[in-house]
């Protein structure tokens, strides 16, 4: 590794921190300027009560002090605060337990995904316009077209009601078979159909052609040459998308009942609880600018073409 | 072909994984029930939700315990004292109870439960210091009053080290004072609030999130939490009366979506769920007859008006009292014009009951008959107004509302009605009695237009007044018709109509007449602090229960006058129960009991 790639890296976390940076702090003040708080319920507590609670947790200081108090605490101790809702909590355990089962969930549908994906899609590239290419690209359109609640829905009914051979629970045992295929299915098209599209272009490049005449085997060809070159698309693809399905999984989270962070997320800006906010916020931005970062790396190994700057 | 071979291969890989699933169902002395989602506490005295009271109250044991008798019907009945007693009146008024607890009680880890670890508990429960939503409960305890009082800023407490009058005389004799008789003490004694935790388990401040720290004396304890997923309980050996329970497992799943539990429920793998999706009540009480319940649930719908939203014509000449005397009236016509049979069967679906009171129904008096039967005119019906005479009240209401606005006898309409907002929170079912409400409304030439607000910002929103017409509900704490009242003087923070507030405050139009309850109170023309907080103060002070039941009549007759209560239907709770199920009993607070539970 050169030092201009180095550079790159160096420039390129530098930049990570400042994003995050900058959402932790419109988060946390957007967070406080929206009306309601942590301690409103439908039977309101008394004045006194709530003010109780808001010298415990340090709410009455002013804003900007809490915001100081806040980076501070997780820069020098990474200390999230405990949760305001869930009493007894803390943020980073909360968050510890929702991400283990999105991770797990989200990890596993990518990897399908792509496995499938980049099978499907270079099959259907050999066989262009026979048979078994229509029937892929059908197929892709459908789970690219089909939300994932209606996916997941139909799912439900026909292994957990109808067949009755899966839990519709997510946290039962083989609970997270129909939320992986349900999250799988449309990132396994979108990656099938650039799989596609990426390999027929490269068979049209004249270094096949010119790898052929010299009467190199056609497995060689493929798998040497041509998935090679034609996987780089996917790579920068997908580095978000795992960021995306490990974060964005709130749908089949709720729909299939899967105790994973999504919902953390969810609720905790409804319920006000502003440390499970900031917390969830960080982590997914992270997460995201993570992956983001790395895919742009991996670009430059695997395409020597590309420089970095 | 190689290509295909791999694609099949990914493709059995895929159907292998789906096939080695399932595995379920059936396991001897287990209950795989839902009765909420995560709960946001299990610690008894900061717990304010009825699935958590549900929990906890297989967890702990109180002095007292909601029970079944043999005939099926619920009373309270001792379970930690040996039994309940009457309370002594002291001179000053104030009554002193002493329970004995009973002989061989302990904790899940073995220690003795003694009379000091609920003195502890209880004013832990109560104390500024915890904050807990549910300290009020304690505010029949002597001494409460004094832990509470703040100075000017109304933020600042003056006597932080104060504490209740509850005291261990010894290990197993604990005496309380309450600063008057209570109609309710021995309801709040089975409330979750009020069961024992041990000094030494709670200074742990997260003991209650970890089964390894969860200490507790009830029926069960807590083998696991698996958060947002799965609450297991197990049968307690240490219980006092464990010969008693039958139940080995009860495993609360945590869902809080209907939908999914009810495919729990439909493939056998829950056998009781505590929601159920709207949309299908319909359907599911004919497809299951005997496992779709609905039980009264003490609580009220209703609509609520902001006391100070203008309402009359921009024509309208009246000022102050007359101004507020005819919107009172107003808005009692408005009440009026709509169907709460309708909105029961066509929207809520769930067997609601229409209301013609704010006190719900399912509060009883002292001589054991209906509070909300004996509220009102009672002239040939139940309540305020007849909920049933529709056309009828229809009418009546347009009459009034000729007397203010212009009526156009063409389109049958009132011409000059200002726009009103109906403000509510997003969900599907409030916006559809939204939309009913307001097309009653327009039948008559009134525009109501809808707003939905996400909770919190609602709740914010209603409670600052910042509305005219708003969506409201109300459920019970216990069986005491003042937990419907008292949250109606001007200081509560749940006086969501604002009464006594702005405009309203210097409102010298209400009367309060009390000397033929032998009270020396008679006000003519006084505000509603002079009026109706009195009232109150007085209902929490009376000893007497006849008294004290008929001056709560006479609040409520306040309340509803001023017209700013609409109430729509009382409330019901809804469930599903598998019919293998024997044993299983719920209160009408909604709490759930599955201890004596067996499978056929």
């Amino acid at each position: 590794m050169n030092t201009k790639t180095l550079l790159y890296i160096l420039k390129r976390t530098l930049l990570a921190i400042l994003t995050v940076w900058i959402v932790i702090t419109i988060t946390f003040f957007v967070a406080r300027a929206v009306p309601g708080g942590p301690f409103a319920s439908e039977k309101a507590i008394t004045p006194a009560a709530k003010a109780a609670l808001e010298a415990k947790y340090g709410l009455d200081k002013p804003l900007m002090e809490q915001y100081g108090t806040y980076l501070k605490d997780i820069v020098t101790e990474f200390d999230f605060g405990p949760s305001l809702k869930n009493r007894g909590r803390d943020v980073i355990d909360v968050i510890g337990d929702g991400m283990k089962t999105s991770a797990r969930l989200g990890i596993t549908a990518a990897v399908i995904a792509l496995a499938l994906g980049v099978v499907l899609g270079a099959v259907a590239a050999l066989r262009r316009n026979k048979l078994i290419d229509r029937i892929v690209m059908v197929f892709t359109t459908a789970c690219i077209s089909m939300p994932s609640f209606i996916m997941g829905t139909l799912l439900l009914i026909l292994f957990a009601i109808t067949l009755r051979v899966l839990p519709a629970n997510g946290n039962a045992a083989g609970g997270l078979i129909l939320p992986v295929i349900t999250l799988s299915l449309s990132p396994m098209a979108n990656i099938t159909r650039l799989t596609r599209s990426s390999m027929l272009d490269v068979l049209g490049q004249d270094y096949i052609r010119t790898a052929k005449a010299k009467g190199v085997s056609a497995p060689k060809v493929i798998f040497g040459h041509a998935l090679k070159n034609a996987l780089i698309p996917v790579i920068t693809y997908f580095g978000p998308m795992l960021a995306y399905i490990v974060t964005g999984s709130l749908v089949v989270e709720q729909i299939f009942a899967v105790p994973g962070i999504g919902r953390t997320f969810v609720s905790s800006i409804t319920d006000r609880d502003y440390p499970m906010i900031m917390g969830t916020t960080i982590v997914l931005a992270s997460l995201i600018v993570i992956m983001n970062m790395v895919s742009d790396i991996l670009y430059k190994v695997v395409d020597p073409r590309i420089t970095l700057e | 072909m190689k290509k295909i071979l791999a694609l099949m291969l990914a493709l059995a890989l895929c159907f292998s994984m789906v096939a080695c699933g399932g595995g379920k169902k059936g396991e001897e002395g287990t209950l795989s029930v839902c009765v909420g989602s995560e709960p946001d506490t299990l610690d008894p005295a900061l717990n304010s939700a009825v699935d958590g009271a549900t929990m906890v109250s297989h967890l702990f044991s109180g002095l007292a315990k909601w029970a079944q008798n043999e005939n099926g019907a619920l009373t309270i009945v001792a379970d930690a004292a040996q039994e309940l007693v009457e309370g002594v009146v002291n001179e000053d008024g104030t009554v002193t109870y002493t329970y004995t607890l009973r002989d061989g009680m302990k904790w899940s880890d073995g220690k003795d439960v003694t009379a000091a670890d609920f003195a502890f508990a209880w004013n832990r429960a109560a104390s500024p210091a915890l904050a807990a939503d549910y300290n009020y409960m304690f505010d029949v305890v002597k001494g409460y009053a004094e832990m509470w009082e703040t100075d000017e800023s109304g933020e600042t407490f003056v006597n932080p080290d104060a504490k209740l009058a509850v005291e261990a005389v010894d290990a197993k004799t604990l005496k309380v004072t309450l600063n008057n008789a209570v109609a309710y003490w021995n309801e709040l004694l089975a409330f979750p609030t009020y069961f024992p935790v041990r000094e030494d388990v709670v200074s742990n401040e997260a003991w209650a999130t970890d089964p390894a720290t969860y200490v507790c004396n009830g029926p069960y304890t807590m083998a696991s939490w698996e958060h947002d997923s799965l609450i297991t309980l197990k049968k307690n050996p240490n219980y006092v009366d464990a010969a008693t329970i039958k139940l080995e497992t009860l495993k609360c799943y945590l869902s809080d979506d209907a939908n999914n539990q009810l495919t729990n429920f439909q493939n056998g793998d829950w056998q009781m769920i505590d929601d159920v999706p709207t949309n299908e009540m319909a359907a599911l009480a004919s497809k299951y007859p005997t496992a779709y319940r609905v039980v009264g649930q003490i609580g009220t719908y209703y609509v609520n008006w902001n006391v100070n939203e203008e309402i009359l014509p921009a024509t309208n000449k009246l000022t102050g009292v007359a101004a507020e005397q005819a919107r009172a009236e107003i808005r009692a016509a408005l009440g009026l014009l709509f169907d709460r049979d309708y909105i029961c069967k066509e929207i809520g679906q769930a067997g609601q009951v229409p209301a013609s009171s704010f006190v719900a129904m399912g509060m009883t008096e002292p001589d054991g008959t209906e509070f909300y039967k004996n509220a009102g005119s009672n002239e040939g019906f139940v309540g305020y107004y007849d909920a049933t005479a529709i056309e009828a009240n229809f009418k009546s209401a347009v009459e009034t509302l000729k007397k203010y606005y212009t009526f156009d006898e063409a389109t049958q309409k009132f011409t000059d009605f200002p726009t009103i907002t109906y403000l509510y929170n997003t969900n599907d079912g409030h916006k559809a009695i939204g939309e009913y409400l307001a097309g009653a409304l327009s039948a008559v030439g009134i525009t109501m237009n809808l707003e939905n607000q996400e909770w919190n910002t609602f709740l914010n929103t209603r409670k600052n007044g910042e509305y005219s017409v708003a969506r409201n509900g109300w459920l019970a704490d216990y069986n005491d018709p003042i937990c419907f009242l008292d949250m109606w003087t001007t200081v509560s923070g749940n006086n969501d109509v604002q009464f006594g507030k702005g405009a309203h405050a210097a409102l010298k139009m209400y009367n309060l007449d009390l000397t033929a309850l032998g009270y020396d109170v008679k006000v003519e023309n006084g505000t509603w602090a002079e009026t109706y907080d009195v009232l109150i103060s007085k209902i929490k002070s009376e000893t007497d229960a006849a008294k004290r039941y008929a001056l709560m009549h006479v609040a409520e007759d306040i309340l509803m006058s001023t017209g700013c209560i609409v109430p729509l239907y009382y409330y019901t709770d809804v469930f599903m129960i598998s019919d293998s199920v024997d044993g299983f009993f719920c209160n009408p607070l909604g709490y759930k009991y599955f201890m004596f539970c067996t499978a056929k």
